[in-house]
């Protein structure tokens, strides 16, 4: 069932995932898609996640936005008090300006393996840090091995966190211990975006993909055909699957797979590692005392891709 | 000459991999109801790509790293139009997995699909007597006449092939005794099937693989006389005894039950437990999956001769399950069990791109062969029974294979 809908205001909307940005020119929606987006969004009771470019938009805009309960995902170069979520994809940007945030933190493998001892900085600062990685799917054995390691020592950073009476909020590392079921992208499932086309697509990535690839319009509705296929229960690796902090990301799993519903090897060892490193987590903040007592012990796992073992569960 | 019949039963069991060389999209006929849309005289394998295909495969524990034993199909159009093609790579294959010392050393198959035609030719017989230890060749033959010429049409002619077939057909059975031929039914030659199974085996062919063609072509009222043509040749088949002698696969005892979501969930197709081999040298899921054979799709390449196999791509063909792709009708359907489909048809006619689509333009087929089999069994095990023979019946009774394809 659909829960939100995310509108793109401009083709240059910073992107919040692991998707890129091939748009060079600035093209703002048109104040009557934005109008049609939002009503769409109110006779459906949709939570509206609005997505920023880097520069200040019309009043008339700002005024129309204003007219729905809304979150706003800016670049870090437009942070403002509106900001609920602010995106960077550059390591050296100011910190202290992201105090309380919710930071989208986007980087590809080289430079988490060059910067990833600033984390524990951000964790200091930020309500809660989410680290995409931009070039999951080329993961290699090397960087299986590198991301292992990096999260183990995170773990530590975290750990002392937690000491320190703090309550870190890290998507890699702390979310599976606290999740019961999986929480990942559900594009197409329960959030829709709306392009400033007028045109509806499954996430932000299908439009800068290609934008012939929507699932409807603003003036004719949504029409998303095979849309099981965007759930859980639809997904044979997936749907038996504990590493519910997966990102779970339906474009990659298109990119990759050729389907919205099989995740790509490198996408199931990815959140497997997390995975793991979340239950040494869990495992050693308990040591030390009563930890999330009403939780479950994570399992642990003789695989990191649980298609080693689908042909079981057929 | 071995047991084919024996032989096939152990080969066809699942534990062989299987590789499918698509030689030529070329053929002498242009068949009503073939799925390859895209044949032509141009598109034809060069020996080189079909060694790169080999040595690839060869050297490959991801996608063959169990299989004991090896199924080299050739596939056209018409495989026979290539037949010192074919020839080659048989050979290139024994001298490399004699030199590798490789599992599958004369641990291979050969099988063909061939319309006929070339199957006397001086070519094709020499290939036929170097390689009949380990050759199949199916000849496909639909039946009488007018059944096969309403479909099997020559593409410049337009005239019959049943004629020249047939001439090969005595041959066929000398080289292959108690091999059988797959009878494919579209709607045009619904009338026509109880006089052309009784046809073919009366030339000696005992054992016929029939199926339904998967796309989109029935008309209002093809499934009445679908199941009146099955009921009539039940009552000829056992009043005949021909049971006794002669398998046809339209009648099969494990059809026409439910199956149950969790325990019966498996796919029906082999799509992704295969591999096909095209003339660029682009490795597909199966042949369905290549250019020539789809409508509205483009093709799923899995990889190439040069860079190998993307492991990420056969993921959705190898976690494909029955109850994700079926539509709630196929799940509560009560008479489920047999009804076949084929990925590579489901993907074409699917909505998006995705095989995850059942498509199921057969299922009042599927329902009218199962009442007629319904009627052939009940009417065949009263008699039996009557006769007190059912015993010695169900001792020697030869189990068919269901045709995927």
């Amino acid at each position: 069932m659909l829960q939100y809908l995310v509108i793109l205001l401009d083709d240059t909307s910073i992107s919040f995932c692991h998707y890129s940005v091939n748009k060079k020119e600035r093209n703002l929606i048109s104040l009557d898609h934005l109008r049609k987006g939002i009503r769409f969004g109110m006779v459906e009771n949709l939570m509206i996640q609005f997505v920023y470019p880097d520069y200040t938009l019309p009043q008339e805009y700002l005024d129309v936005i204003d007219t729905i309960d809304h979150s706003s995902i800016k670049p870090f170069a437009a942070l403002d008090s509106g900001t609920d979520i602010v995106v960077i994809d550059d390591w050296e940007c100011d910190a202290t300006k992201l105090k309380d945030s919710v930071l989208v933190l986007r980087t590809n493998w080289k430079q988490f393996y060059e910067n990833h001892s600033k984390l524990k900085g951000l964790l200091n600062v930020v309500q809660r840090l989410n680290v995409v990685i931009t070039d999951l799917e080329r993961m290699n054995d090397c960087d299986r091995e590198n991301y292992k390691a990096v999260l183990e020592a995170m773990c530590k950073d975290i750990e002392a966190l937690y000491v320190d009476g703090k309550s870190p909020q890290f998507n890699l590392l702390t979310d599976r211990m606290i999740l019961t079921e999986m929480n990942n992208c559900n594009a197409g499932d329960t959030t829709i975006t709306l392009a400033p086309n007028g045109k509806f697509y499954i996430c932000p990535a299908f439009y800068y993909n290609d934008e012939n690839d929507n699932v409807g319009d603003i003036e004719n509705g949504l029409v998303i055909k095979n849309k099981q296929l965007y759930k859980l229960d639809y997904a044979p690796i997936c749907r038996k699957c504990d590493a519910w902090q997966c990102r779970r990301c339906t474009w990659l799993n298109r990119k990759t797979t050729l389907e919205v519903n099989t995740p790509s090897h490198e996408q199931c060892v990815a959140a497997h590692l997390e995975r793991n490193a979340s239950r040494d987590l869990m495992l050693s903040l308990r040591s030390k005392g009563t930890f999330l007592p009403d939780k479950e012990e994570i399992k642990e796992l003789t695989y990191l891709d649980p298609f080693e073992i689908a042909t079981r569960w057929k | 000459m071995g047991n084919i019949k024996d032989e096939a039963a152990q080969w066809l069991d699942g534990t062989a991999a299987n590789i499918t060389f698509i030689v030529t999209k070329d053929c002498q006929l242009a068949c009503k109801y073939c799925y390859l849309v895209g044949k032509n005289d141009k598109e034809r394998m060069s020996f080189l790509t079909a060694k790169k295909a080999i040595d690839y495969i060869l050297t490959s524990s991801l996608f063959f790293g169990r299989q004991k034993s090896v199924i080299l199909d050739f596939i056209g159009g018409e495989p026979l139009l290539e037949v010192e093609l074919i020839d080659k790579i048989c050979d290139y294959f024994k001298l490399q997995t004699y030199i590798r010392g490789h599992k599958w050393f004369d641990a291979y198959r050969i099988n063909l699909t061939t319309n006929g035609l070339n199957y006397h030719t001086k070519k094709v017989r020499k290939f036929i007597e170097k390689n009949i230890t380990h050759l199949s060749i199916t000849i496909t033959i639909d039946g009488n006449e007018i059944k096969h010429d309403l479909n099997r049409v020559y593409k410049n002619s337009g005239k019959g092939s049943y004629k020249n077939v047939l001439k090969n057909i005595p041959l066929w059975l000398k080289d292959f005794k108690d091999i059988g031929t797959k009878v494919t039914i579209s709607s045009a030659d619904i009338p026509y099937i109880k006089e052309s199974v009784l046809h073919l085996f009366s030339l000696g062919i005992h054992h016929l693989y029939t199926n339904c063609v998967f796309e989109d072509v029935w008309k209002e009222g093809d499934d009445k006389l679908f199941e009146e043509q099955l009921s009539e040749l039940a009552d000829i088949i056992i009043d005949n005894e021909y049971y006794k002698d002669f398998t046809c696969s339209f009648f099969s005892e494990n059809i026409g039950k439910p199956l149950d979501p969790i325990l019966e969930n498996q796919n029906w197709c082999g799509a992704g437990k295969m591999l096909a081999v095209d003339a660029a040298g682009m490795f597909y899921p199966c042949t369905r999956f290549a250019g020539y054979s789809l409508r509205e799709k483009k093709p799923i390449i899995i990889g190439n001769v040069r860079d190998g196999i993307d492991k990420n791509k056969l993921r959705p063909f190898l976690t494909l399950d029955r109850t994700t792709q079926s539509p709630q009708k196929c799940l509560d359907c009560e008479v489920a069990s047999g009804c076949a489909w084929c990925q590579g048809e489901n993907y074409d006619a699917a909505e998006t791109n995705t095989i995850y689509q059942r498509a199921t333009a057969i299922c009042l087929m599927h329902k009218a062969r199962v009442r007629a089999n319904n009627y052939y069994w009940n009417k065949l095990y009263r008699k039996l029974e009557l006769e007190g023979q059912r015993e010695e019946f169900e001792k020697n009774k030869r189990k068919v294979k269901p045709v995927d394809c």
